[in-house]
């Protein structure tokens, strides 16, 4: 009965949180909203017995990743207002449909085909069974994963770095293309 | 009716989260303008994503889906990094960041 | 008691044994593999291919050591050394050879190897001079493509199968592309090697599919294959859809003529004496397929004769002087697959050899006369007899063997082709070759009496002799052209057959129509005082005469309207169709383009659509 209480909760919490990022006006507003999401998201990791990816998600997702995104709308603030958050008229419609179709085929293969299973209940500490398998079956995937990580890092600030060689880099691609006039001529 | 009450939510119930959860966030990738929201709208997908896996590494009794949930963690952080640097340049290059505006494709 | 099979005859599979004392195989290899060394070499280590000189030398001795390994070769076999095969399986699968590669080796084989590298040579030698004034990393490029062609073309003469034959024709399909679309930046060019591409890759579908028959009806890519039934003919026909385009006959000949845009030594390699008489090749080594369809070699006859007088008509019309050799190239291709058709391989062959000799000396000798004046329209050259005329001289004997003329080495291999022909019983054809012959004398006539002997064009006057490496090639093939024709013996040897030269009535024929059309030519075109003072009163006497009226007027009434309507077919019949083709696609991408909106989230939801769908078609499978 309280399992059903807290999934419910979640559930609405997230659901509602994340119909706000979709649908919110001010870009301020979808990051919170966003944020709110991802919180409720670490509730049914702890509902699911996941403690330390709960804590992990609110660490980097809610620290990290939801600042990051508040920095990013500032930084391309200049071109703000009504303009930008307009969303398009006719996607909005087609997309719903498709977003619908997804679910339905979603929910009717979760209906038919999931498993009756029973959780079982755990005595050890999810933590440290994970901090096991990371350090024993998946030692390779997760070091490799630190590879990743750096190199996510040296992409993004190439890309970004205003002075120096990255922009010049960066810059070199589409100062090919823009301001062409977009006629569909021949190709 | 009283035994799925007492069990608390199964397996499906969870899935079904995720599912409503990842095609809220297709719709949002589909119908959002502007790069910063579709990101979000990303974010979304991903989180259901994980929420899937930890799912089946609960009913499972398994930890490798929660391994992988990290794993998926982590690499949307990284998505992130380079999605919002690509942002930046972007916004850099034509003063605003509407999808719109790119239809370089167009040939 | 029965004794079980011996396993001894399920040998593994065979491996190059590359013994110290088996002096023809490695002879072959050398010819083989030094060039494709060269082009590993060239083609990765960047520096020395863009250092230009080195590499066209390096590429150029290697060209000649291969030249001097297959003429050992040949002299090897035409000592009696037995034909000889050696392969290494290919393709295997579940222990089964499907395919092998390796080396062929007999008369056929040497023969035709010695011809290509000993063009090869002569003309990597010619390309140093001739390719001097382009940018060194450009002259890298060129040599490195022509080491290929080398290497490419040496597989497809050597292949012990029809499988590495193809693989072969389609590299050298590769280099004549790349070397056709050599001066990239020029639109030309780059639509010449498209349009070469595409319409040899149109006719190439025909051999690919005629293969894959083949081993379907038989289980094996040799050209010796029992086909029976259907197969027997359509085998042959689907290979010889591949021969038309690569040897350039009517309808599919059009790609030929536009590939002169590339260098001109490539146009005498590639585009007259080796890669286009490849297909003359496919079918003299696959003629005891070719043989089971009687039919087909009937038509063949008749596509060869109509390529070799269409062609030779419209030869005439061109100003561009490599356009001239170019459509003669067609024309003369025609002769080889007419005689083929009516069973004279040995003739058809001869006349390829021949033909490689002089159809490149042409095309040294046109390159000689471009490099000059650095024109290709032949009213742009006149006068070139005074400046260059060594050069004029050996241009002038590469057309004498061209036309026909006795003792020049075309005379031979042409009536040796009429002859034959003749006696096959195939009258209607030996008559429009004869008629083309005439036709080709005229417009061989045309092209030296204009570019030679005309009136000075400005900048004709200072033109310049060749430099040495042009020149040497040039005089090497200038005496092949003079004496191959004496070489019919040589191969009949080589071939095992009977070969006597005869004065017949079809020779003493042609080579007093061919001699027509050069005095035909002459009157038409001589105005500069040497035709004068040559045919002095003679021709004073024509011109005022009822004949130069009645020749001026056949030649405008008959000629000049045939070589139009000739023309017009070509332009908007033949190239109609396929510029349809083109026209149908540009429509199809025009509507199929509307799809491609260029916005990112169109294609995102096409993504999603199709995830959907996946889904969707998953469950209702499930």
């Amino acid at each position: 009965m309280g399992a059903w209480i807290a999934f419910l909760v979640i559930a609405t919490v997230l659901l509602v949180g994340a119909l706000m990022v979709v649908s919110a006006r001010d870009l301020v507003h979808t990051v919170l909203w966003l944020a709110l999401s991802l919180i409720a998201t670490a509730a049914a990791y702890v509902a699911l017995h996941a403690d330390f990816l709960a804590a992990a998600q609110i660490l980097l997702y809610t620290g990290g990743v939801v600042t990051l995104m508040l920095f990013a709308v500032m930084l391309t603030r200049r071109q703000s207002g009504a303009q930008v958050l307009i969303d398009r008229a006719n996607g909005g419609l087609r997309a719903a449909l498709l977003a619908a179709a997804l679910l339905g085929l979603l929910v009717t293969a979760t209906v038919r085909g999931t498993p009756k299973l029973v959780a079982p209940t755990f005595n050890v500490d999810s933590t440290q069974a994970l901090g096991v398998t990371f350090l024993t079956r998946l030692i390779l995937p997760f070091e490799l994963l630190s590879l990743l990580l750096l190199a996510a890092m040296v992409g993004a600030i190439v890309l970004a770095r205003r002075d120096g060689k990255g922009v010049k880099l960066a810059r070199l691609a589409p100062r090919v293309v823009i301001g062409q006039p977009h006629d569909g001529g021949e190709g | 009716m009283n035994e799925i009450i007492a069990a608390g939510p199964g397996l499906s119930a969870w899935l079904i989260l995720a599912g409503v959860l990842f095609s809220v966030g297709v719709y949002g990738v589909l119908s959002r303008r502007n790069l910063i929201a579709i990101l979000c709208s990303v974010e979304l997908m991903a989180n259901a994503v994980n929420i899937n896996l930890v799912a089946f590494s609960r009913f499972h009794g398994d930890t490798l889906g929660q391994a992988f949930a990290l794993f998926g963690i982590a690499l949307t952080v990284a998505e992130v990094g380079v999605g919002l640097a690509i942002v930046m340049l972007v916004y850099r290059q034509r003063q605003g960041i509407d999808i719109d505006d790119l239809h370089d494709l167009l040939g | 008691m029965t004794s079980t099979t011996s396993s001894a005859d399920a040998s593994p599979p065979p491996i190059f044994p590359l013994h110290a004392d088996h002096l023809v195989l490695n002879l072959a290899l050398i010819a083989l593999l030094l060039p494709l060394a060269c082009f590993v070499l060239l083609a990765l280590v960047w520096p020395l291919r863009r250092a230009g000189r080195l590499a066209g030398w390096l590429s150029a001795t290697v060209a000649v050591i291969s030249f001097g390994a297959s003429a050992r070769l040949l002299m090897l076999v035409v000592g009696g050394e037995a034909p000889l095969t050696e392969t290494v399986g290919w393709l295997v699968r579940d222990g089964k050879v499907i395919a092998s590669m390796g080396v062929h080796i007999d008369g056929i084989s040497a023969s035709m190897l010695a011809v290509v590298t000993l063009v090869a040579a002569c003309v990597q030698v010619y390309s140093l001079g001739y390719m001097a004034e382009d940018s060194l990393p450009a002259q890298g490029r060129y040599f490195t493509y022509h080491s290929l062609f080398i290497t490419a073309m040496g597989g497809l003469v050597l292949a012990p199968n029809l499988l590495q034959l193809f693989a072969g024709w389609e590299l050298v399909g590769l280099c004549s592309y790349l070397l056709i679309g050599f001066y990239w930046a020029k639109p030309s060019a780059g639509q010449a090697a498209v349009k070469a591409f595409w319409v040899t890759k149109f006719a190439d579908m025909g051999l690919i599919v005629g293969l894959l028959a083949l081993y379907g009806a038989t289980g094996t890519f040799a050209w010796d294959a029992h086909l029976v039934g259907i197969w027997a003919t359509a085998v042959p026909a689907l290979l010889f859809m591949g021969v038309m385009g690569k040897s350039a006959q009517v309808p599919l000949h059009i790609w030929l003529p536009d590939a002169m845009e590339g260098p001109t030594p490539v146009s005498a390699l590639l585009h007259a004496a080796t890669m286009v008489a490849a297909g003359v090749y496919l079918i003299v080594r696959a003629y005891p397929l070719f043989e089971l369809a009687p039919s087909l070699l009937l038509a063949m006859t008749w596509i060869g004769a109509s390529t070799a007088l269409i062609a030779a008509a419209t030869a005439i019309v061109q100003d561009d002087i490599k356009k001239v050799l170019a459509y003669s190239t067609c024309s003369q291709l025609g002769y080889m697959i007419a005689a083929l058709g009516s069973g004279q391989i040995m003739g058809g062959y001869f006349h390829l050899t021949t033909h490689a000799f002089f159809k490149s000396l042409l095309f040294l000798g046109a390159g000689a006369a471009i490099h000059a004046v650095h024109s290709n329209d032949i009213h742009d050259m006149g006068g070139l007899w005074k400046t260059t005329r060594i050069s004029a001289l050996l241009f002038i004997t590469g057309s004498l063997a061209l036309v026909g003329v006795p003792i020049f080495a075309g005379f031979f291999s042409k009536d040796l082709i009429l002859e034959e022909m003749l006696e096959a019983g195939q009258y209607v054809p030996v008559a429009m070759l004869v008629l083309g012959a005439g036709l080709t004398a005229f417009y061989m006539t045309r092209v030296i009496v204009i570019a030679y002997f005309g009136d000075a064009a400005e900048g004709a006057e200072h033109a310049h002799e060749a430099p040495w490496t042009m020149l040497l090639p040039m005089g090497a093939l200038g005496l092949l052209a003079v004496g191959a024709g004496f070489g019919g013996d040589l191969l009949a040897t080589l071939w095992g057959q009977q070969y006597h030269f005869g004065m017949t009535p079809i020779g003493i024929t042609t080579s007093v129509i061919g001699l027509g059309g050069i005095a035909l030519g002459i009157m038409r075109y001589g105005t500069s005082t040497w035709t004068a003072d040559l045919l002095g009163g003679l021709r004073g006497f024509i011109l005022s005469g009822p004949v130069d009226r009645f020749w001026d007027s056949a030649w405008r009434q008959g000629l000049l309207p045939f070589a139009q309507v000739v023309g017009w077919f070509d332009r908007y019949i033949v190239d109609g169709l396929i510029n349809m083709v083109a026209w149908l696609f540009i429509f199809l991408a025009d509507r199929i383009k509307r799809f491609q909106t260029g916005r990112a989230q169109d294609y995102v939801f096409a993504v999603v659509l199709g995830v959907v769908a996946f889904i969707a078609y998953g469950m209702v499978g499930a």
